[in-house]
C-alpha cells in the first residue's frame, strides 16, 4: 500500500522537528507515531507531541467580524498558506531494518516526508520487551508529557492487543514504574494519566 | 547460578550490609514466605553463605509510596505495579558461616576432585564468616541438603534429629558426641516444653550410647511413664523406653516409691557420707551463719570425717546436770559441752546443731545402711548403664541439694580417680558421663556456684570425662562463668530480659538474637547456639510421642564400641 504523506519537514534538531501540514489534510493524532525517511534504508521515527495552528492577517480580520459566513469559514481553513505545525519528538530510528530506540544519528532535513505510521510499523517499533524510547518522552522538556506518554500508551496498546500482546500496556507502565520510582512527585501524576488511559 | 542452588528456593538477593552489622537481603517474594530463624543461603560466586534471618524490615523507594495505599489513587493493576517496584522487604540475616563452592566449570570441577582426592588441597569444610557475599548475590531459602551439610546428615552415627526447619521441615541435627564433649544446657520458660526437649535428648543419648547419664529427677519425670500436664496423654518415660537393662531408677530412700512403682534400687545415705562440706553448701537453704564453718572444723578434728555427723546428732540440745555445788551445767553429752570443751562457741554450736535437726531427721540418712548405695549408682555409671535418681517424696530443695551435691562430688572424686589412673597407665580409659540438673540455678548461682562441685565439673570436668547439662527456666540466676562454660544451649521460649541475656551470655550476634528467643513459639520452637552447634538455627522441635520411640527404635543402630566412642570423642 503506497503511504501518504502527512505534511513535509519545516525545521529540525537532533530531538525533535517541525513539520508543516496542509490544513486541508486530515492530520495525525496527538501521540500518533510517524515516520521520516532519511534514505532507503535509514528511517527516523517520532511521536506527535503537540499541534499547532497559527493564525494570520485574514482570521484575525475575519474573528472580528460580527458574523462569518459558512463559505468563507471552510475556505480560510481549507486554502490557508500557513500550515498546520505539528512537533514531533523522536523517539528513535530504523537502519536496514534494524529498529534503534537511540537518537538518530543526524536529524532530517527541511521539506523531508513525514508519513503516519501503519498499526504493522507500531507494532514493531514497540515490539519486545524494550521499552528504551520511553525515556525520550520523559525526558522531553516542552511537551506535556503525562498526556503524550498516555495518548501513545493507548494507541500502542490498542495495536499490540490487537495483535494479541495484551500484557504490553502493563510492561511499559511497569518500565515507566522504574524509570521514575525515584521521583515522586513526576512519577504519581503520570500514573493517573495512565489511570484515565486503563478507565477509558 | 550453581546445580546445588537450583533447588533451593530463591527469595532475593543480597543489597547490603557487613559482617558487623548483618546482611541485607531484598526479597523478591512475599515477606511471609521468610519467617525470623529462616536458615539462609547465599550463592556468592566461588563461596555459599550461610546465615539465619534475624528480621525483617518493610522498607519503600520513597516514603511516601508506603504513606498512602496507591489503590486509592489507581486502578488495581496500576497499583500493583507500582507497588511490586516501589515497597518491597528488607530480611536481615545474620551470617555465621561460609563455604567454598566447587567450580561450575565441569573441567575446573574435575580438577577440584582430583585435587582434594590427591591431597593437594584440603576438603572444604564450612568456615566461621570472614567475608561477606557481593552485590546482588542470590540469597535462598536452605535445602534439604544445605541443612545437612552445616548440620550434619541424619543418618550419620552420632547425630541426632532435635527437630525441623520451620519453614520447610528439612530435619536439623545435634551431633551427641559434640554435644557431650563440653557442658550443656537447655532454658526455657514454664510450660516452654524443657521436659520433653530433655527426655528426648537423653533418649538420642541412651540411644546411640555415647555416654552414661545420670539424671537428677526432682520431681519424678523421667524414668517412668508420666502424664502431660496440659493434654493429659501418657509419656513414655526413659525406663520404660529402653527397659531397666540400660536405664535403672534409683528411688531416694529405703523402701521409696516413685509414682505408685518400686525402683531398680534404693538410694540411701549413711552417716559417714556426710562430709562437712556436704553442710556447707546447704548455708542458704539452711540459713547457716558465718561461724559454721568454724563448728564444722572442730566437730571434724574431734570426731573425724567418718563419725561427726552420728557425734553430732547424739548429742543433747540444752542438756544440762547438776554439779556438785548444786549449779546447774552442760551435761558431758550436750552440745554445750562439746562446745566448750573444744573452745568453740556454744552459742554457735548449738545454732548449727537445731539447723542440722532437719538433717538429723531426714529418712534417706542411717548410721548403718545395708549397702553402699552410692558406690552402687557409680558402678552402673561406669559399666555404661543410666541412671535416673528419682527424688520421690524427697522433693524440697533441701533434698535436693543434699543428694546431688553428695553424689556428685563423689562422682567427682571417682571420675578423678579412674582418669589419672588411665593417664598414669593403670587402668580402662573412664566411660564419659552426663550429669543432668534440673533447677541449676539453686546449684549453680552465684552464691553458691563456687563452692559447690557442679561449678568445679563445669569448668572443668571435661577433661576428666564428666559435663553437665543444666536445665532452668532462670538462666540469668547461673552464676556468669558457669554460662560461659556451657558450649550448646537449647532455649526455648524465654519472656525476662534478664534470662535472654543469659542465655546468649558469650556468644557472637547476641543482639541479632536476642527478639528471636522471645518470639518463639511455646512447645513448639526451640533456639539452638553455642558451640556445639555450627551455627545458631531455629528448629520446630521433634514431638515426643510414641512416634518418636518407634523412630527411635526402627533407627536404632548398632553403637559404637566404648573404646571407638572414647577415641572420637577425645583424640588427644
Amino acid at each position: 500500500m503506497e503511504k501518504i504523506i502527512v505534511g513535509r519537514l519545516l525545521r529540525s534538531n537532533t530531538r525533535a522537528c517541525v513539520v508543516g501540514c496542509p490544513p486541508a489534510q486530515q492530520f495525525p493524532a496527538f501521540g500518533s507515531l510517524v515516520s521520516i525517511p532519511l534514505s532507503e534504508t535509514e528511517v527516523v521515527y517520532g511521536l506527535i507531541g503537540d499541534i499547532h495552528i497559527d493564525d494570520d492577517g485574514l482570521v484575525r480580520q475575519l474573528a472580528t467580524a460580527p458574523s462569518v459566513d459558512e463559505a468563507v469559514i471552510q475556505d480560510n481553513r481549507l486554502n490557508r498558506n500557513v500550515p498546520v505545525e505539528m512537533t514531533v519528538l523522536f523517539v528513535g530510528s530504523k537502519t536496514e531494518n534494524r529498529i534503534s530506540h537511540l537518537l538518530p544519528a543526524r536529524p532530517p532535513l527541511s521539506l523531508d516526508c513525514m508519513y503516519l505510521c501503519s498499526t504493522q510499523e507500531l507494532c514493531e517499533f514497540t515490539a519486545g520487551s524494550r521499552f528504551g524510547y520511553l525515556r525520550h518522552i520523559l525526558d522531553a522538556q516542552d511537551v506535556p508529557a503525562a498526556d503524550l506518554l498516555a495518548a501513545h500508551l493507548a494507541q500502542a496498546g490498542a495495536a499490540q492487543r490487537a495483535q494479541g500482546n495484551s500484557a504490553w500496556f502493563g510492561q511499559a507502565a511497569a518500565r515507566i514504574i522504574t524509570q521514575l520510582r525515584d521521583d515522586y512527585p513526576r512519577l504519581m501524576p503520570i500514573l493517573e494519566t495512565l489511570a484515565d488511559v486503563e478507565n477509558a | 547460578m550453581t546445580e546445588k542452588s537450583s533447588i533451593r528456593k530463591l527469595i532475593g538477593s543480597v543489597t547490603g550490609g557487613g559482617l558487623k552489622e548483618n546482611l541485607q537481603v531484598r526479597l523478591s517474594v512475599p515477606p511471609q514466605q521468610v519467617q525470623e530463624g529462616s536458615f539462609i543461603v547465599i550463592d556468592s560466586q566461588e563461596w555459599f553463605f550461610y546465615g539465619i534471618a534475624t528480621d525483617l524490615q518493610l522498607q519503600a523507594v520513597d516514603p511516601r509510596y508506603a504513606l498512602e495505599p496507591s489503590r486509592q489513587r489507581l486502578p488495581e493493576n496500576l497499583a500493583g505495579l507500582l507497588d511490586q517496584q516501589t515497597l518491597y522487604t528488607n530480611l536481615v540475616v545474620l551470617p555465621a558461616l561460609m563455604l567454598e563452592q566447587e567450580p561450575a566449570d565441569p573441567e575446573a570441577q574435575m580438577a577440584w576432585h582430583k585435587a582434594i582426592e590427591a591431597g593437594d588441597k584440603e576438603k572444604p569444610n564450612p568456615l566461621p564468616v570472614k567475608s561477606i557475599p557481593v552485590h546482588h548475590a542470590d540469597a535462598f531459602l536452605a535445602s534439604a541438603g544445605d541443612v545437612a551439610e552445616i548440620f550434619g546428615k541424619p543418618e550419620e552415627e552420632g547425630n541426632f534429629v532435635i527437630g525441623f526447619t520451620r519453614e520447610q521441615d528439612h530435619p536439623v541435627c545435634v551431633n551427641l558426641d559434640k554435644l557431650i564433649q563440653r557442658s550443656s544446657g537447655i532454658f526455657g520458660a514454664t510450660g516452654s516444653g524443657k521436659s520433653f526437649l530433655t527426655r528426648m535428648l537423653l533418649a538420642g543419648l541412651i540411644d546411640r550410647n555415647r555416654a552414661s547419664v545420670l539424671v537428677y529427677d526432682m520431681h519424678n519425670e523421667y524414668g517412668l511413664d508420666d502424664t502431660a500436664s496440659d493434654t493429659g496423654q501418657n509419656v513414655r518415660g526413659l525406663r520404660s523406653g529402653f527397659g531397666a537393662a540400660r536405664v535403672q531408677v534409683v528411688g531416694v530412700g529405703a523402701g521409696a516409691a516413685i509414682r505408685g512403682s518400686v525402683p531398680d534400687f534404693n538410694l540411701v545415705l549413711g552417716y559417714r557420707d556426710l562430709l562437712p562440706e556436704d553442710i556447707e553448701l546447704l548455708t542458704l537453704e539452711l540459713n547457716l551463719k558465718e561461724t559454721t564453718p568454724t563448728v564444722l572444723d572442730a566437730l571434724k578434728q574431734s570426731f573425724g570425717s567418718d563419725h561427726w555427723f552420728k557425734a553430732f546428732k547424739e548429742m543433747r540440745r540444752g542438756a544440762v546436770i547438776e554439779n556438785e555445788d548444786g549449779k546447774k551445767v552442760p551435761a558431758p553429752d550436750s552440745v554445750a559441752y562439746w562446745a566448750n570443751q573444744c573452745g568453740v562457741n556454744q552459742m554457735a554450736a548449738e545454732g548449727l546443731h537445731d539447723k542440722l535437726r532437719r538433717l538429723f531427721n531426714r529418712p534417706y540418712i542411717l548410721e548403718n545402711p545395708p549397702a553402699d548405695s552410692i558406690q552402687a549408682v557409680m558402678d552402673a555409671l561406669k559399666k555404661g548403664k543410666h541412671i535416673v535418681l528419682s527424688f520421690g517424696d524427697f522433693e524440697s530443695d533441701l533434698d535436693y541439694l543434699l543428694i546431688s551435691n553428695l553424689l556428685t562430688r563423689r562422682i567427682r572424686e571417682e571420675w578423678e580417680k579412674i582418669t589419672n589412673e588411665f593417664r598414669s597407665g593403670k587402668g580402662q580409659e573412664p566411660r564419659p558421663l552426663v550429669i543432668v540438673v534440673e533447677e541449676a540455678h539453686k546449684l549453680l548461682n552465684r552464691d553458691m556456684a563456687s563452692q559447690t562441685t557442679f561449678s568445679t565439673i563445669a569448668r572443668e570436668m571435661r577433661k576428666y570425662y564428666v559435663t553437665l547439662l543444666v536445665i532452668d527456666q532462670r538462666p540469668s540466676q547461673i552464676y556468669d562463668e558457669v554460662m560461659s562454660q556451657l558450649g550448646t544451649r537449647v532455649c526455648g521460649w524465654l519472656g525476662d530480659e534478664d534470662d535472654i541475656h543469659a542465655a546468649l551470655s558469650g556468644l557472637a550476634g547476641r543482639d541479632a538474637l536476642r527478639g528471636m528467643l522471645s518470639r518463639l513459639q511455646p512447645k513448639e520452637e526451640v533456639l539452638l547456639l553455642g558451640w556445639g552447634v555450627p551455627m545458631p538455627i531455629l528448629v520446630r522441635s521433634r514431638r515426643y510421642d510414641e512416634q518418636f520411640w518407634k523412630d527411635v527404635k526402627s533407627n536404632r543402630k548398632v553403637g559404637l564400641d566404648q573404646e571407638q566412642v572414647i577415641k572420637k570423642l577425645y583424640p588427644d
